[in-house]
């Protein structure tokens, strides 16, 4: 664990990661390594339990199904020991029961196996941020973009834009989230409220609306498709 | 073998109860009949007694009143009618010689000794034996004054005849009872055993052959075993639904990724195949949105075999109909407006549901999907609801292509599709998972179609038994006489003017 102890005297928020699939835990510490978190990955729940007791973490994201010790006797030994880190459950079941299980436990969240990273993303970073109680800007901005949360007014290069609301909660949401890709999965849930795969292209018809108001006629382009993942606020 | 060994046990059950029957059944015979001996010997002996007694008051007082001579008279009167018969009549007097005596004929050897014996005539009434048939002589005395002894007699012969041949009967009826009981013991256990051999054979046959299209036959008695038949059929319907329900499922899996995963797999090759990155990148998406196409077929295909199976967790609760079509509308204005097709509700907000709310988001989501997929640009789709007898009847109506009627009975099928081209998108189980998740509920669906005209999709879903907290009453309508048509709630079918 020299690297652990190393990374204690850094500032970066430092996640857990208990998943016993190696591609998987591969796939989601280099993905939040690359989004600037410091991770400590262990491939069972006895290993998990000694570190999550031993360090304070931002936020553990642990499988439900592991070897030794299954997630949910992990959370709620180290709920016991008062270790109130946030949790994220990974599962392949994706039935009602499992989850109000596992938040029952002590998790604070829960994503079904598959999932897209821009998911799992968002989700520790509300868990970490969840930890910190930061507040969020009423001004949001993004190169010549500009959303006021409060006046709900939008403007790119001076230039207002008269958004719906629903575009305009797609464009906040995409904003807040700059420079991420955001999954179609997400933003039905953000925008519609909907916590179901729908089948529905209402994100693309959505998508194309908000990229005709606030990429049409200004340069750069802001809006990027990235395909078969979803969509993204990026600079190019 | 252990059929074999069932079957034996199960006869020594019936055997033993046969035993039961049978024996409480000869006992209590043989109680009633030795009581009923008993009762009529006693009777018969008292009467004989009453007989005696009578006379020898009769004649205690006769000779009181007209002293020897008239009891004389008297005596020889009753002979004279023939009250004497097979009586032993006997007037001695104090020099213990007899002044009369009259005794049945064959009773002659009889020794009248006895008689006189002190104890004899002190103690009023005594039994003699020594009589021929081994029968006994009960004799009545009475002690008139100048010690004159008059004697009654009877012997217990005609009593005992008769005791006799009530034994021999009884015996006889007896015998017959006990057979009857046997045979009875044995047809009774039988026939009330038949329903447990039939429960027995039914479980023996689903055991053997694995399958659980066996039933208990049920003959409609409604006594106990009969409704443990009626239970066992019902948890046997059950199992067969479950069992049915994930063979099918099973099969639907094998069958409806195999495709998809061959395009994966397709798509995955030809990425690693090329020397154009662009088009390796291409190929790559293309993996992942056939991955996740995958994934939604099979969450989809698991749902609707839950609610087919009756194993989804429903949290039901009260739920405003209008409130989740209206977001449901909303989810797909963007695509209506898009192509000019008219999308609406009428259906009022305070109009509730039994239901989970998120299920009926799905059923909901998947009804206005459905509608508007196959919907022509400037079309319309009306959401309209009524409620009545506890249920509310929502319908989807739209002026799409409709439904040829040599598809309408398969629209509700898992991937069926009446395009046989399947160029439209979507998995082809979103109907099937509204059927599935609306029976689940307890309610129904109803389609009807003219093709080139449009189709109406109803769901029934029971009416809301307790109110939503936080309804005003003045807002609630009354359960029957809702608006089906005309202007509807006013936030229904949004929808948003023009772009500039």
């Amino acid at each position: 664990m020299t690297e652990a102890a190393r990374a204690h005297h850094d500032d970066r928020v430092r996640v857990l990661i208990v998943e016993d699939d190696r591609t998987i835990a591969d796939f989601v510490s280099a993905g939040l390594r690359q989004e600037g978190f410091a991770v400590d990955v262990v491939d069972n729940g006895v290993d998990g339990l000694d570190l999550a007791q031993s360090q304070p973490y931002a936020a553990a994201v642990i499988d439900v199904m592991l070897p030794r010790l299954d997630g949910l006797s992990l959370v709620t030994a180290i709920r016991r020991k008062g270790v109130t880190t946030p949790v994220l459950f990974l599962s392949a079941r994706h039935s009602v029961d499992d989850r109000v299980k596992g938040l029952q436990t002590g998790g604070d969240d829960y994503l079904t196996k598959p999932f897209a990273f821009p998911e799992l993303l968002a989700r520790v970073q509300a868990l970490t941020r969840r930890g910190q109680g930061a507040q969020e800007p009423t001004e949001l901005a993004f190169a010549d973009l500009h959303l006021d949360r409060l006046t709900r007014r939008v403007h790119r290069a001076g230039v207002p834009i008269e958004l719906r609301p629903r575009e305009f909660a797609l464009l906040e949401y995409l904003m807040r989230h700059a420079g991420q890709v955001v999954s179609k999965t997400m933003i039905v849930s953000h925008v519609w409220d909907y916590s179901f795969d729908t089948g529905t292209n209402a994100v693309d018809v959505l998508v194309y609306r908000l990229r005709d108001k606030i990429d049409k006629g200004f340069e750069p382009r802001l809006l990027h498709t990235v395909r078969g993942v979803g969509y993204v606020l990026k600079l190019e | 073998m252990s059929s074999n060994s069932n079957r034996s046990i199960g006869r020594a059950f019936a055997f033993r109860l046969g035993l039961w029957y049978a024996g409480l059944f000869i006992v209590s015979a043989v109680a009633l009949s030795a009581a009923t001996y008993v009762l009529l010997a006693r009777a018969l002996a008292a009467q004989d007694h009453d007989v005696l007694q009578s006379m020898l008051s009769r004649y205690a007082v006769e000779y009181q009143r007209s002293g020897l001579a008239g009891l004389q008279r008297v005596i020889e009167a009753d002979a004279g009618q023939g009250r004497h018969e097979g009586l032993l009549v006997r007037v001695v007097d104090e020099r213990t010689e007899a002044v009369y005596f009259a005794a049945p004929p064959g009773w002659g050897e009889f020794d009248l000794s006895p008689l006189d014996a002190p104890s004899v005539s002190a103690s009023g009434w005594a039994t003699l034996g020594g009589l021929p048939d081994g029968a006994v002589l009960e004799v009545g005395s009475v002690m008139l004054p100048y010690r004159v002894m008059v004697q009654v007699g009877r012997s217990s012969h005609v009593r005992d005849e008769l005791l006799g041949r009530f034994r021999a009967r009884g015996l006889e009826i007896l015998a017959l009872i006990a057979v009857a009981a046997v045979a009875g013991g044995f047809l009774l256990t039988r026939a009330a055993l038949a329903p447990l051999r039939a429960l027995e054979s039914t479980v023996r046959s689903i055991l053997q052959t694995g399958q659980f299209d066996a039933r208990v036959p049920i003959r409609d008695s409604h006594d106990p075993l009969d409704e443990l038949g009626a239970r066992v059929n019902e948890m046997l319907e059950r199992i067969q639904s479950l069992v049915s329900g994930m063979r099918g499922a099973i099969d639907n899996v094998a069958h409806d990724l195999r495709t998809p995963l061959t395009r994966f797999r397709n798509v995955a090759e030809a990425a690693l195949l090329t020397t154009d990155p662009e088009r390796a990148r291409e190929g790559l998406a293309q993996a992942l949105e056939e991955a996740d196409r995958v994934n939604a077929t099979l969450t989809a295909l698991m749902d609707i075999s839950q609610a087919e199976t009756g194993t989804m967790a429903l949290a039901l609760q009260p739920v405003r109909l209008g409130q989740v079509v209206d977001e449901a509308v909303s989810l797909y204005a963007d695509e209506a407006e898009d192509r000019s097709i008219v999308l609406r509700s009428t259906v009022p907000h305070d109009l509730r549901v039994d239901a989970d709310h998120t299920r009926l988001r799905q059923v909901l989501a998947n009804l206005v999907e459905n509608a508007v997929k196959y919907t022509d640009s400037g079309g319309r789709i009306d959401i309209s609801a009524s409620a009545g007898d506890g249920v509310v009847a929502l319908n989807v109506r739209d002026t799409g292509i409709g439904i040829a009627p040599e598809h309408l009975p398969h629209v509700w099928d898992r991937l069926y599709r009446a395009d046989a081209s399947r160029t439209t998108r979507g998995l082809g189980l979103g109907l099937s998972l509204v059927k599935a998740v609306v029976e689940a509920h307890g309610g129904r669906v109803e389609v009807t179609s003219v093709p080139q005209q449009g189709s109406t999709f109803t769901v029934m879903l029971p009416t809301a038994a307790v109110p939503i907290e936080g309804t005003t009453p003045g807002t609630r309508h009354p359960v029957s006489g809702f608006r089906t048509t005309g202007t509807g709630h006013p936030s229904a079918g949004r929808r948003h003017p023009a772009r500039r």
